[in-house]
């Protein structure tokens, strides 16, 4: 019964981007402009057009270190990427070992496809070299729910472990099953988020179907990626994690827990149409889902973080989803312009740095946004950083396979003067 | 190869891949107890060792008898002297 249900709140949040390893940083590093987004000529493939683009990260080998050996063993990047966020999430909510083990807490991290760094490996040894160099855990490391099982063993949680793999969508997926978790009253606590790496096998998968960007003579590579602009030519995929605390409201208050966010809504669907291209009805209709579980109107909200990539198709079918449903009253922008497409654990990081936005004061811009496309100018698009109060907050991701999900979201606390 | 070259071989397997200092490994210690490996790691080992000294061990009843380092040492020793074309230094 609905009366039932339990609110759930955010009482942690860590983060492993390219531009920070917390979000604070991360948010200074995104307000400055800082881009993470460069050339790969070490990424050759055969038949791209030109150099690749990404936006890899720089893990301090110190950080890997710091996992156990033996945990470690079983992790490729993706899984290392949501456990040192998970750490940080877990630190900053002040969990203790007892209500991490009891069965009271579960986890869902989700990544577009397990580890595509690790399944690449795990084929290359089956094929060239069979068994006698297969690392006993080298499986473990490329299976789809690899970043969701490490960060279960590491820390001991022995309630549900969910891992949605559902490319793009993952990340907001996996916070969305997770506040279902605890809605429903089967968890108290979910370690929630989204994880992924930037590999050259994967950017292959966006080259082939000519959404990968390449810069225009002259352009530099951080001027590459264009979300709404004009001139967009596609996206370059990019890498990290963010992982949050997800917390019956009840318990956290019980433990004078810090609130950073109540999540209100979220729904998920389907476009039930086509594999690789957004449809704007379908995202249209998952908003209006989310908005009707969050029991709020669209003029309530007051900043959407876009998914918008900067491929062609995508933006606009995002932008029109967008315009049907606020029309321009609501400021709308994109982190990916210096981020690059983090992929299943894009829904996470933009949510993390959404929250540092509200207490913040400060809405941030879609980075090279010089040229709107008129086709977009239904929306506020931000261009510049805006100072302005954020309470209520949508979230929305796409992927390939026409899924589609959206968060909408409450910040709590007093924002910063 | 000699017992000085198989176990400096043997030695920089178990600082790369099981990080253990090199320090603590000596020939009377237990693999499971006294350098903390596991049935996992013995896995590990054995992908290791076919890497570094080229043969193919998965299938060899011997290895399966070793406890302690030292048996990883007598093991190899024995499979150079009755196998000499079969096994190889690293780097080789």
């Amino acid at each position: 019964m609905a009366s039932d249900l339990r609110r759930v709140v955010i009482t942690g949040c860590g983060v492993v981007s390219a531009l920070g390893f917390d979000r604070i940083t991360l948010f200074d590093r995104l307000l400055v402009g800082d881009n993470a987004v460069r050339t790969m000529p070490q990424w050759e493939l055969p038949g791209a057009t030109g150099t690749l683009l990404a936006a890899p990260l720089e893990l301090p080998h110190e950080k890997i270190l710091s996992l156990d050996r033996k945990l470690r063993r079983s992790m490729a990047p993706v899984a290392i990427y949501a456990v040192l966020a998970a750490r940080d999430a877990i630190a900053e909510s002040g969990l203790s070992d007892e209500e991490l083990t009891n069965g009271t807490t579960g986890c869902a991290v989700g990544s577009t496809l397990g580890s595509p760094s690790a399944i690449h490996e795990t084929m290359r040894l089956f094929h060239e070299s069979g068994l006698e160099n297969l690392p006993a855990q080298q499986f473990f490391k490329s299976v789809s729910h690899t970043a969701a099982f490490n960060v279960a063993n590491v820390f001991g949680l022995t309630g549900a472990l969910l891992a949605p793999c559902s490319a793009c969508a993952s990340g907001l997926q996996a916070i969305g099953v997770a506040y279902d978790e605890i809605r429903l009253g089967r968890q108290t606590i979910m370690l929630a988020g989204g994880t992924d790496e930037a590999t050259p096998e994967v950017a292959g998968t966006f080259e082939q179907l000519f959404a990968l960007a390449h810069p225009a003579p002259g352009q530099d590579a951080a001027e590459a990626i264009r979300p709404f602009d004009a001139n967009r030519s596609g996206l370059a995929v990019g890498e990290g994690a963010a992982v949050f605390v997800l917390e019956e409201r009840a318990h956290a208050l019980r433990r004078g827990a810090k609130i950073l966010a109540e999540i209100r809504g979220y729904a998920t669907n389907a476009s039930g149409r086509q594999t690789s291209q957004s449809d704007e009805g379908a995202i249209e209709r998952c908003l209006a889902a989310a908005l009707r579980e969050a029991s709020l109107q669209p003029a309530n909200i007051h900043y959407i973080s876009a998914h918008a990539t900067g491929t062609r198709q995508g933006d606009l079918a995002e932008a029109a989803a967008l315009a049907r449903v606020f029309g321009n009253a609501v400021p709308v922008s994109s982190l990916k312009a210096q981020l690059g497409h983090t992929m299943g654990a894009s829904g996470a990081l933009e949510l993390a740095v959404t929250l540092e936005m509200a207490r913040r004061n400060t809405l941030l811009p879609t980075a090279n946004l010089t040229a709107p496309d008129e086709a977009c100018a239904g929306l506020d698009l931000l261009r510049q950083p805006r100072r302005t109060a954020l309470r209520y907050f949508v979230k929305d991701c796409f992927a390939f396979g026409g899924i589609n999900a959206v968060l909408v979201g409450e910040f709590s606390p007093p924002a910063e003067s | 190869m000699t017992r000085e070259e198989i176990i400096q071989q043997v030695n920089t397997v178990f600082v790369d891949q099981f990080e253990i200092e090199a320090e603590r490994l000596t020939p009377e210690k237990q693999l499971f107890t006294d350098l903390g490996l596991d049935s996992l790691d013995i896995v590990d080992l054995l992908v290791e060792l076919h890497k570094s000294f080229g043969i193919a061990l998965r299938n060899n009843e011997e290895v399966r008898k070793v406890r302690t380092l030292g048996d990883v040492y007598d093991f190899l020793e024995k499979y150079a002297r009755e196998h000499p074309e079969e096994i190889h230094s690293a780097g080789n």
